[in-house]
């Protein structure tokens, strides 16, 4: 059945009868991803994605599209940028644009940034694991958000002991570390739930004010918002699902934080972050 | 609604909060949640996980018309015959939960059959939860992997007696499923793969069943699946309570 965004959120309300259901302000995914275009369903998978998003009365969502490949080719990172600049006109209104790129190509990956934020309204840039967000290669891309005045999604992750697949990802300390180098640049930390000891990653964010932290992930595990909150302020933590839709909008109804803080993780912060470009 | 995957206690590696009788109880009046099975959280890191279940009988007292508990047992542990007979009879455990890789034994053991052979003579369910944290969590003290649902299935087929719940896992769609399996939610996707529906279109909605795993998890994002699930009333409300009252006798 396909339902409005306004039906949903009414049954919603009439079904469990949970304290907190639809909040009365923004709802911005700050971190999803639509699909790669080798990927045989990917058109239908992307019209899910926002039939999900419909249903969950989410507004808006934030997304990059990432080759399957590593480390992400030139014509990789091309690709997804051309197709999610198609997507956010086949879904208008409701995806805007992370401009992905793999920084080790210096001036053509600036380059990029440039023209589909300046020529197709992009509206961030999103990292992976090419590089450690601390790597020297990365700093030009960190310059060029600041002086856009845009923000970095940085895919990260912290592991206690298990072996990274990934031996370039980044973690919460590595993007400490660089927003101490570059404190004008607005870093978004990926998936608080998704990246391995949350309690570790958000208290290694502590004393680093340009940096927000993304809800998304699925670990289900109780208390991640409410420590993000207590630890970062709540100014600083930003929903998000990267794919985990149920999960990760559940964590925020569940939590327990005040009702202006929870408008301000649902949609508010990323709201203030997109209005920086504007203005 | 009933929520069949609920713990008590402390674990060893993170402060769980609501992990009190009363905790729990208040936090599931919130969420309208009318009964859950509740076992320790502890004795998933006990040696003798008897003590844990001591510890559950003793929170749980007058509060059992909605705190159903379930026992943590070791099959590999000296006296569980024992053990088993006294969760039964004497604190009236409808069902037992196992943690092979936590407790270090395989569900392929004799030992494993031996125990499921006498839960299901004493009517006891099986409870396997898959997982008890996400493994890229976990502390550098331990390194405990999924179980896996190959073994699990083995032993449901070598034990049709017997009445399981596998839980906090994923994956059950892809596999078949024997008869006397029920799948619990609470790590299932509902929406884009949906698990949950591919699920229910092979085995049916009357082996499917709400759990959250609570206080470990948000119980919201479990109720959230049902919520956006596609499908009648009716079957919504076999998952949310009508199976699992049904498969514990309530």
């Amino acid at each position: 059945m396909q339902l409005t965004r306004r039906s949903v959120v009414t049954a919603m309300a009439a079904s469990t009868a949970l304290p907190a259901q639809s909040p009365k302000g923004p709802v911005i995914d700050a971190h999803n991803h639509l699909n790669y275009h080798t990927r045989a369903t990917w058109a239908d998978d992307d019209r899910k994605l926002i039939e999900a998003a419909d249903k969950l009365g989410i507004e808006q969502l934030c997304c990059s599209i990432l080759p399957p490949e590593r480390p992400t080719t030139i014509e990789g990172f091309r690709n997804c940028n051309r197709w999610l600049a198609e997507a956010i006109k086949r879904f208008p209104g409701r995806v805007l644009g992370y401009c992905f790129v793999n920084p080790g190509y210096g001036q053509a990956a600036l380059d990029e940034v440039r023209r589909y934020v300046e020529e197709h309204g992009f509206i961030g840039i999103k990292l992976y694991n090419d590089y450690k967000v601390t790597d020297p290669v990365v700093a030009p891309v960190l310059e060029l958000a600041a002086k856009m005045r845009i923000p970095i999604l940085q895919h990260a992750g912290h592991t206690t002991w298990l072996p990274s697949p990934q031996p370039n990802i980044s973690d919460a300390g590595d993007l400490a570390k660089a927003a101490k180098r570059f404190p004008e640049t607005m870093l978004i930390c990926a998936h608080i739930c998704g990246g391995g000891d949350w309690e570790w990653s958000i208290k290694a964010l502590r004393d680093s004010p340009s940096v927000s932290f993304d809800t998304s992930g699925s670990n289900a595990d109780e208390g991640t918002v409410e420590l993000a909150v207590k630890t970062l302020g709540a100014d600083r933590v930003l929903f998000a699902c990267d794919l985990s839709m149920t999960a990760s909008v559940g964590r925020l109804r569940g939590a327990q934080i005040s009702e202006s803080d929870r408008r301000k993780v649902f949609g508010e912060n990323m709201q203030r972050i997109l209005a920086r470009r504007k203005a | 609604m009933i929520d069949v995957n609920a713990y008590l206690g402390h674990f060893a590696f993170r402060r769980l909060r609501n992990n009190t009788a009363n905790g729990l109880l208040r936090l599931m009046d919130q969420k309208r949640i009318e009964k859950a099975v509740v076992s320790s959280a502890a004795a998933i890191t006990y040696r003798n996980a008897q003590a844990g279940n001591e510890e559950i009988v003793a929170e749980t007292k007058g509060k059992q018309d909605r705190l159903l508990p379930f026992a943590v047992l070791n099959p590999a542990y000296s006296d569980w015959q024992h053990d088993l007979r006294v969760c039964q009879e004497e604190f009236g455990m409808r069902g037992v939960r196992l943690y092979p890789n936590w407790h270090g034994y395989k569900l392929s053991d004799g030992v494993s059959l031996e125990f499921v052979q006498a839960a299901a003579a004493r009517r006891m369910v099986v409870s396997i939860p898959f997982r008890v944290e996400d493994r890229r969590q976990q502390s550098w003290l331990v390194d405990v992997p999924d179980v896996r649902l190959a073994d699990a299935i083995a032993l449901a087929r070598a034990v049709p007696e017997a009445q399981f719940i596998f839980g906090n896992g994923s994956g059950f769609a892809g596999s078949v499923l024997p008869a006397n399996c029920y799948v619990e939610i609470s790590l299932l996707t509902a929406m884009i793969s949906n698990e949950i529906g591919q699920l229910l279109q092979k085995i049916g909605e009357d082996r499917v069943l709400y759990g959250s795993g609570m206080p470990f998890h948000y119980a919201d994002g479990a109720m959230l699946k049902l919520e956006v699930l596609d499908g009648a009333p009716a079957m919504k409300d076999k998952i949310a309570r009508g199976n699992a009252r049904r498969l514990l006798r309530l």
